[in-house]
């Protein structure tokens, strides 16, 4: 399927970069160019990529960071307030913030911890099970597609709906919550794991039935390592997926967590403590994403998408 | 009409199987545990299919009401963020710096657990109408810009020279090439934004709102046993308006650009 179409959206991809060099940041590219692997496209050497790192270095990076330190600054001589007329415990300042973080920093970073385990349980499970249905729908195309269509409609739910459902089921422990991130990362796994392993190279399958290999081998050799790119790219967006699902199923019936601490902290119009628990998400949610990322560099080396 | 046949037979079959297939699952599970397991909550747990059909065509008035308070507001929310967000990508296209300026930051907020924020929002505005809109939109606004800015990088680099070559206005090029390259991007965004703006409108509702369909799900759920049919006919509803969105932009997406490749009847063997 789509073999056309990723050759033509290699070549899209390529005048992509060359278009951009002067103008790109070197990490948010990288991620730009994940998205497009996500829709299914095949790589862009990252070789040009890395030479932009090194050309821009830190020169350019300045100027987002220049603003961001200035929108901090705004925020924090209430600039904001007076435009919208918001009161301190609306929308409490940085400062209040970073003492929250610093007062209640061990209470936070367990929290953390828990919240991160949860993701990372459920996200394993997660893509383990979409990577075994992907494996079902390509072995048996004209049944098991079924499933896909289930899954990818499973992941329309949303979490706030399923979060209570799980909460019945695993009750009120850490359980449900690494089931909720499972529903929520399964399908993601497995649409772009069946689209890798469907994707193969038509000639790579010729020469495995010239060899008269069987099903399982042309599974082995084939199509498991071809999908591994786009096992990333789930693996990727599932980063992000799992911890939101972790968070959200908190807000339902937890007794610890980042999410808890979150709408707890909002209920009782603690608003700085609410604030530091989303920061803390937020660097959790980064070093985990850069976390999967680093893996797919180590793993799938041979890919050309990898090479420098 | 062969190739509707073959659809029917390859697609529609399957599909119709495992629909029934877990529809009798589910049913024969739920009268295992109620009646065989003994489980406490059994019905809470997993209840009858049709009994939860009964009550929520008992009390539809009630859930369609809420229903669309709560899309409603996520529709509103999520076509002010697509705005805002195509706009945003047009901005970036013409000006890098605008470009230099948001783009690490858009995508540092695809790496954050952006439905996080629901909560934070409706503590500032206190409003449930104007949080669920603002939580939509704010979920929506960075996925259609990525992807809407792909899209428009995405032009060939040969026809962008024949459109010079025909000495055209920077408008005109936008509005004949970029912004018909730009729709399948446009659409994958929105496609990603859509169940999610659904979920950010109904986590608002969680946070103490008075309408919606999260609020009487919450509702429901503090009832007990009793009302457990209508607990799971809200879980219904949300997850069906969670798919409605999906639905409704895939298509639109067909309607508006019926050109891409996935929407072609397929030719040739599976692979």
């Amino acid at each position: 399927m789509n073999k056309p179409s990723s050759a033509q959206n290699k070549k899209v991809a390529a005048t992509y970069i060359s278009e951009l060099p002067s103008s790109t940041l070197p990490s948010p590219h990288s991620l730009l160019t994940e998205q497009q692997q996500a829709k299914g496209t095949d790589q862009p050497s990252r070789k040009r990529q890395s030479k932009n790192k090194s050309l821009l270095g830190g020169g350019k990076l300045w100027f987002p960071l220049g603003s961001g330190i200035l929108f901090v600054a705004l925020w924090q001589i209430e600039v904001f307030h007076k435009i919208f007329d918001l009161k301190k415990y609306q929308l409490p300042l940085p400062s209040a913030i970073a003492s929250s973080i610093q007062e209640n920093w061990s209470l936070l970073l367990s929290y953390t911890g828990y919240t991160l385990a949860e993701a990372v349980l459920g996200m394993i499970i997660g893509s383990l099970f979409g990577f075994f249905i992907a494996l079902i729908a390509t072995a048996s195309p004209r049944w098991g597609a079924g499933s896909l269509t289930l899954v990818a409609a499973l992941n329309a739910v949303p979490i706030v709906a399923l979060a209570p459902i799980m909460n019945l089921w695993f009750g009120d422990g850490i359980g449900s919550r690494i089931a909720i991130v499972t529903a929520t990362t399964m399908a993601a796994m497995a649409l772009n794991a069946y689209k890798g392993m469907s994707s193969v190279d038509p000639l790579a399958l010729d020469l495995m039935h010239s060899y008269a290999a069987n099903k399982g081998k042309v599974f082995r050799y084939l199509r498991i390592q071809h999908s591994l790119p786009y096992v990333f790219t789930a693996l990727k967006i599932n980063a992000t997926a799992s911890m939101i699902g972790a968070i959200v199923g908190e807000f339902f019936f937890s007794s610890q967590g980042l999410g808890y601490l979150l709408s707890n902290s909002i209920k009782i119009a603690k608003m700085p403590l609410g604030w530091s628990c989303i920061v803390l998400a937020a660097i959790a949610g980064i070093i985990f994403y850069m976390v999967v990322e680093r893996l797919e560099k180590v793993c799938i080396r041979w890919h050309p998408s990898q090479r420098t | 009409m062969k190739g509707n046949h073959l659809f029917v037979r390859n697609r529609l079959l399957p599909a119709m199987v495992w629909v029934i297939a877990i529809l009798v699952i589910w049913e024969l599970t739920s009268w295992a545990l109620l009646n065989i397991g003994h489980l406490p909550l059994a019905q809470s747990k997993l209840p009858y299919l049709h009994e939860v059909l009964a009550t929520s065509i008992q009390y539809s008035g009630t859930l369609i009401k809420e229903g669309s308070a709560t899309f409603g507001n996520a529709g509103i929310g999520f076509l002010l963020g697509a705005l805002a967000g195509v706009v945003l990508a047009i901005l970036m296209s013409i000006s890098t710096w605008i470009e230099k300026l948001t783009f690490p930051y858009a995508v540092a907020s695809q790496m954050i657990p952006v439905l996080g924020l629901a909560p934070i929002i409706y503590g500032i505005v206190r409003d449930e109408y104007i949080s669920r809109i603002l939580i939509s939109g704010y979920i929506t606004f960075f996925p259609v810009a990525l992807n809407m800015l792909r899209g428009l990088r995405s032009v060939e680099p040969s026809a962008l020279e024949l459109m010079h070559s025909y000495a055209a206005k920077p408008w005109s090029i936008y509005w004949k090439l970029r912004l018909p390259a730009a729709i399948p991007g446009l659409f994958s965004g929105l496609k990603i934004a859509a169940p999610l703006a659904v979920t950010g409108a109904i986590l608002v509702e969680l946070m103490g709102a008075q309408h919606g369909i999260g609020v009487i799900m919450l509702r429901n759920l503090y009832y007990g046993p009793s009302h457990v049919y209508m607990f799971w006919s809200t879980v219904f509803i949300g997850a069906l308006l969670g798919i409605l969105s999906y639905w409704l932009i895939s298509l639109i997406e067909r309607i508006v650009s019926p050109w891409q490749p996935e929407f072609r009847s397929k030719g040739g063997s599976h692979s």
